[in-house]
C-alpha cells in the first residue's frame, strides 16, 4: 500500500508533474535571462515564464475557416502527456523506480510526438505558411534524428544495457562517458538543440521567412500548451544529455544514510542539467539561422558521418576486448 | 570567435538598458523640448505664428507694455500654442526677435487632452 | 508540388513598411514575383507646394525618418543654387558633418536588421546598441535624434560649440574599434557567411541595366557616387575614398557599407578638427526665388535621391519630384529573387535597405475606368 501512495507522490508531485512544470518554467527564465545577459540586456524577472503561461491560457481561442477544431484541440494535449511521460524514466535522485530495459528507446519515441503533432497542425490549418513550416519541421525531423540515436546508442552500446538507470550505474564504477566518447557527446548536444528548435536550428518557427511556420493558428490556450510542450522538452532533453553523458545523479561512491544519497544525487542533478543548459543557450546565442537545404548538406555530411564514426570506434575498442 | 568572447564579458558586466523611470535619462541643453513663452520679453510680432509650418501657433489678445530695445512697446496680442499640434522643429525659437519663444530642455510630458495650450 | 502564391505583406514580420510582394513558388524555388508599392502614400509633393521656403523644409524633412537631412539638404541646396546664394564654408562643413553622422546612424541600423533577419540576434542587438552613440553625439548638436531641422535657406540653423566639437572627437575613436570588430564578426561568423555569400548576386551589365544606384550598385563594381561625381556641400576638400566591391551578391553590399561606415568616419573627424570660422548663414537671404527648373542630386545613405524643383518667381514652389534611391533599387530586386530560395527573400530584400515611406510617392491608376488600383 505504501509503496504504491509512494510511486504516486514519485508520479504526480516529486519528482514527477508538479516538479517537472515548476523545473520548466525556471529552465525559460534561466535560458532566456542567461541569453539576454550575453546581448548585454536585462532580460525577465523570475515569474515571466509563469505569467505568461496564465496569460496565454486566458486568451481567446480562434478557429480559422474550415478547420478541423477537435485535432488542434488534441495535438497540443497530446504532446504535453508524451514529454511529461518520458520524464518519468528518467533518473533524478537514483534509479527510477519504473526503469525498465528498453527504457531509453521509450524515451526517445516520446520525444518524437511534439514535431509530429505541430506538422499535423501545420497542414491542418489552413494556411501557406504554416504549410511550409510543418514540411519544414519534418524535413529537419529526419535529418537530425538519425545522427541523435546513433550518439544515444553508443552509451547503452558501452554500457550494455537499454535501460538509462543501468548507464548510469555503469558511470558511478567507470568513467563519465563524455570522457569517454567526447564525439557522441558533441553530435548528442547539436541533435539535441536541433530538437528542441531553437538557433540555429528554428528553421520552422522562422519569424521573419513564414511569419510563425506551424504555431501560425494556435491561440489561446493552445499555445499556452505548446509552449509549455517546448520547455518541457528542453528540461527532458537536458536531463537525458546529462544522465547519459553526465553521469546523472550519482556520486562515484554511495553515501551511507539513504536519504542523504537522495539528496546529494538531486543536487547533482540540478548542477548537471544546469551546466546543459549553459551549453545550449550559448549555442542559441552565438549563430544565426540556416536554410533547410544548407541543414540537409551540413546533416548528412558531417554530423551523420561524425555519428557513425563513433559508433565505429566504440564497436571496434569492443571488438578487441579494451576494458575501460 | 570574437562573438564569444564578447557573449562571455557581457554575461558579468552591467546591462545597458537604462531603467526608466528608476534612472534617468542624460537630456543635453540643446534638446528641442517643451515650448515655452517668456510674458515679459514677448512683444507681440507674431513672427511665430507666420513661420510655424503646422500652424498651431494662434494670436489672443493680451495688452501690456514691454521694454524692447531700450524703449517700451505696448503689445496687444500674444501667441498661443496647442502643444498636441506642435511637431518641435525649433522654427519659432529661431525666428524669434526678442529670444521670448524658446523650447525649453526637458522632456515634455505625454497627455490625451488635444486643447491644452501654452501662453 | 504546384505553383502556390505565398503572400509576402502587406504585413509581415519581415518587413517594416507596408509593401506587396505575391511571390509565386514551387516548393522553395521561387518563379516569378509580382511587386506592389506605395501602401502609405501620403501627398508631401502636393502639400510642398503651398507652404513658402521657410514652411516647407520641416515637411520635407519628414518625407523619410532615416534620411531627413539628405531631403531637406537637397532641397536646400538646390534653390540656393536658383537663387545664386553663395553659402559660408562654416555652414557648409556643418552640413557635411551632420549628413556623414546621420550615414554611419543608417548603416549601423541597417547592419543590425540584415543580422536580425537571418536570426542571428545577438549582432543586432550589438551593433543598434553602438548606434547610441551616434545618436548622442547628433542629439547633442542639433537637439533631436532623427528629424535634426538644421538646413534653411541660405545656411543652418543653429552653431557648433567647441564644448560639442571636442565631445564628438572623444567619442569616434572608440566607435571606429568597435565597427572594426563587427568587421571581424562579419568576416568569422559561418552561419553569417553561408546565409550571406552567393544570394542575390547581380553582375555589373545587370546593375547597370536595371538601374541599380547606391551601395547596391557599388557592391557590383560599378563605380559611381554622387558626392564625387556632382560635388556638394564640403566634398571636395575632405580626403574620402569611394567604396566599391566585386563580388555582387549580399556579402559584398556588406562589405561596401562597413567600408562606407570607414570613410564616415575619417570625414566627420577631418571636418570636426578642421572646422572654418566664420558666420553660419547668409544676411538677408530672399524671400522669392527667380524662375527656373533644377535637378539636385544627393547621395543619401541608401544612394542617389534626385529633387526636381520648378519655380515661378514667388515665394513657394511650383513643383518638386522626388526620386528616392529604394524606388530605383526595387527592379533589381524583382529580378534577383527569381531561382532563389524562399527562405532567401527577407535578406535580398534587406540587402537593399529599403525605406517605404521614402518610395511611397507613386500611385497605380487602372487607365481602363480610371481607378486606382490592379483590379479590374
Amino acid at each position: 500500500m505504501t509503496d504504491t501512495l509512494l510511486l504516486l507522490v514519485y508520479i504526480i508531485v516529486f519528482p514527477g508533474f508538479i516538479f517537472l512544470l515548476a523545473y520548466a518554467l525556471f529552465f525559460e527564465f534561466l535560458d532566456r535571462k542567461i541569453s539576454a545577459r550575453m546581448q548585454h540586456r536585462v532580460g525577465p524577472p523570475l515569474f515571466q515564464p509563469f505569467a505568461d503561461l496564465i496569460k496565454m491560457l486566458g486568451k481567446e481561442v480562434i478557429d480559422p475557416d474550415g478547420v478541423d477544431r477537435h485535432v488542434f484541440d488534441t495535438a497540443p494535449l497530446v504532446a504535453l502527456a508524451a514529454v511529461m511521460t518520458a520524464f518519468l524514466y528518467i533518473p533524478v535522485t537514483g534509479a527510477s523506480p519504473l526503469a525498465f530495459q528498453g527504457d531509453l528507446v521509450v524515451v526517445l519515441y516520446l520525444l518524437m510526438l511534439p514535431t509530429v503533432a505541430l506538422f499535423l497542425i501545420g497542414w491542418l490549418s489552413r494556411n501557406v505558411f504554416s504549410a511550409v513550416g510543418g514540411i519544414r519541421a519534418v524535413t529537419q525531423m529526419f535529418i537530425y534524428e538519425v545522427p541523435f540515436f546513433l550518439a544515444l546508442l553508443t552509451p547503452a552500446l558501452m554500457a550494455g544495457s537499454w535501460s538509462i538507470s543501468d548507464i548510469v550505474l555503469w558511470q558511478q564504477e567507470h568513467l563519465w562517458f563524455m570522457v569517454i566518447q567526447p564525439i557522441g557527446f558533441v553530435v548528442g548536444l547539436i541533435g539535441l538543440q536541433a530538437k528542441l528548435e531553437r538557433t540555429p536550428f528554428d528553421i520552422p518557427e522562422a519569424e521573419t521567412e513564414i511569419v510563425a511556420g506551424p504555431w501560425t493558428e494556435l491561440t489561446g490556450r493552445r499555445l499556452a500548451l505548446m509552449h509549455l510542450t517546448s520547455d518541457v522538452s528542453l528540461v527532458v532533453g537536458s536531463s537525458l544529455i546529462a544522465a547519459l553523458f553526465l553521469g546523472g545523479p550519482a556520486l562515484p561512491w554511495t553515501v551511507s544514510p539513504v536519504w542523504l544519497n537522495w539528496i546529494a544525487g538531486f543536487l547533482l542533478f540540478l548542477a548537471k542539467t544546469l551546466a546543459v543548459l549553459l551549453i545550449l543557450s550559448s549555442m542559441k546565442v552565438a549563430t544565426g539561422r540556416i536554410r533547410i537545404d544548407q541543414l540537409n548538406a551540413i546533416g548528412w555530411k558531417y554530423i551523420a558521418g561524425a555519428a557513425v564514426v563513433q559508433v565505429a570506434l566504440v564497436l571496434i575498442v569492443d571488438y578487441f576486448g579494451v576494458a575501460v | 570567435m570574437s562573438v564569444l568572447l564578447e557573449m562571455l564579458e557581457n554575461l558579468f558586466a552591467k546591462p545597458f538598458t537604462i531603467l526608466y523611470p528608476k534612472e534617468k535619462v542624460p537630456v543635453p541643453e540643446t534638446f528641442r523640448g517643451r515650448v515655452t513663452i517668456d510674458d515679459r520679453t514677448c512683444i507681440g510680432c507674431s513672427k511665430c505664428s507666420v513661420v510655424c509650418p503646422v500652424q498651431c501657433i494662434a494670436m489672443v489678445d493680451s495688452p501690456a507694455e514691454v521694454e524692447f530695445k531700450g524703449k517700451i512697446l505696448v503689445r496687444k496680442k500674444k501667441p498661443q500654442v496647442k502643444l498636441y499640434q506642435c511637431i518641435r522643429c525649433g522654427l519659432c525659437e529661431r525666428h524669434c526677435p526678442t529670444g521670448a519663444m524658446y523650447l525649453k530642455d526637458e522632456l515634455s510630458e505625454s497627455g490625451t487632452d488635444k486643447e491644452v495650450v501654452v501662453t | 508540388m504546384p505553383e502556390v502564391v505565398i503572400p509576402i505583406g502587406p504585413q509581415h514580420p519581415a518587413l517594416k513598411e507596408p509593401v506587396n510582394f505575391r511571390v509565386i513558388a514551387d516548393g522553395e524555388k521561387i518563379i516569378r514575383l509580382e511587386l506592389d508599392l506605395s501602401y502609405s502614400h501620403r501627398g508631401v509633393e502636393k502639400a510642398a507646394e503651398s507652404r513658402n521656403f521657410i514652411r516647407v523644409l520641416p515637411l520635407l524633412e519628414r518625407v523619410c525618418g532615416i534620411c531627413s537631412h539628405s531631403h531637406s539638404t537637397a532641397f536646400s541646396k538646390g534653390i540656393e543654387e536658383i537663387m545664386q546664394l553663395e553659402i559660408p564654408p562654416r555652414a557648409l562643413y556643418i552640413r557635411t558633418i551632420i549628413a556623414e553622422l546621420e550615414r554611419m546612424h543608417s548603416h549601423m541600423l541597417w547592419l543590425g536588421v540584415a543580422a536580425h533577419e537571418i536570426g542571428f540576434n545577438t549582432l543586432f542587438m550589438w551593433t543598434w546598441r553602438d548606434r547610441e552613440v551616434v545618436q548622442d553625439t547628433l542629439e547633442e548638436m542639433t537637439g533631436n535624434r532623427v528629424h535634426y531641422g538644421m538646413n534653411e535657406i541660405g545656411g543652418v540653423r543653429c552653431d557648433l560649440t567647441p564644448v560639442q566639437v571636442n565631445k564628438a572627437l572623444s567619442r569616434l575613436p572608440n566607435l571606429e574599434e568597435r565597427v572594426r570588430k563587427y568587421v571581424d564578426m562579419v568576416n568569422d561568423q559561418e552561419t553569417m557567411l553561408i546565409r550571406f555569400k552567393g544570394i542575390g548576386k547581380m553582375s555589373r551589365e545587370e546593375a547597370l541595366k536595371f538601374g541599380a544606384v547606391g551601395p547596391t550598385a557599388r557592391a557590383s563594381g560599378v563605380d559611381i557616387d554622387t558626392r564625387r561625381d556632382d560635388p556638394y556641400l564640403a566634398y571636395q576638400e575632405v580626403p574620402w575614398n569611394v567604396v566599391t566591391d566585386t563580388a555582387g551578391d549580399v556579402y559584398g553590399r556588406t562589405r561596401v557599407r562597413i567600408g562606407e561606415l570607414f570613410e564616415s568616419i575619417k570625414i566627420v573627424r577631418y571636418c570636426l578638427e578642421n572646422l572654418p570660422g566664420g558666420q553660419i548663414r547668409v544676411n538677408n537671404p530672399p524671400k522669392n526665388a527667380p524662375e527656373g527648373e533644377i535637378l539636385s542630386r544627393y547621395e543619401a545613405p541608401r544612394g542617389e535621391l534626385v529633387h526636381f524643383i520648378r519655380t515661378n518667381g514667388t515665394d513657394k514652389v511650383e513643383r518638386v519630384d522626388i526620386r528616392t534611391p529604394t524606388l530605383a533599387n526595387w527592379t533589381s530586386v524583382a529580378m534577383c529573387l527569381v531561382n532563389q530560395n524562399l527562405a532567401d527573400i527577407p535578406v535580398i530584400v534587406a540587402a537593399i535597405d529599403p525605406c517605404l515611406s521614402c518610395t511611397s510617392r507613386i500611385t497605380i491608376v487602372n487607365h481602363k475606368n480610371g481607378k486606382p488600383g490592379r483590379s479590374g
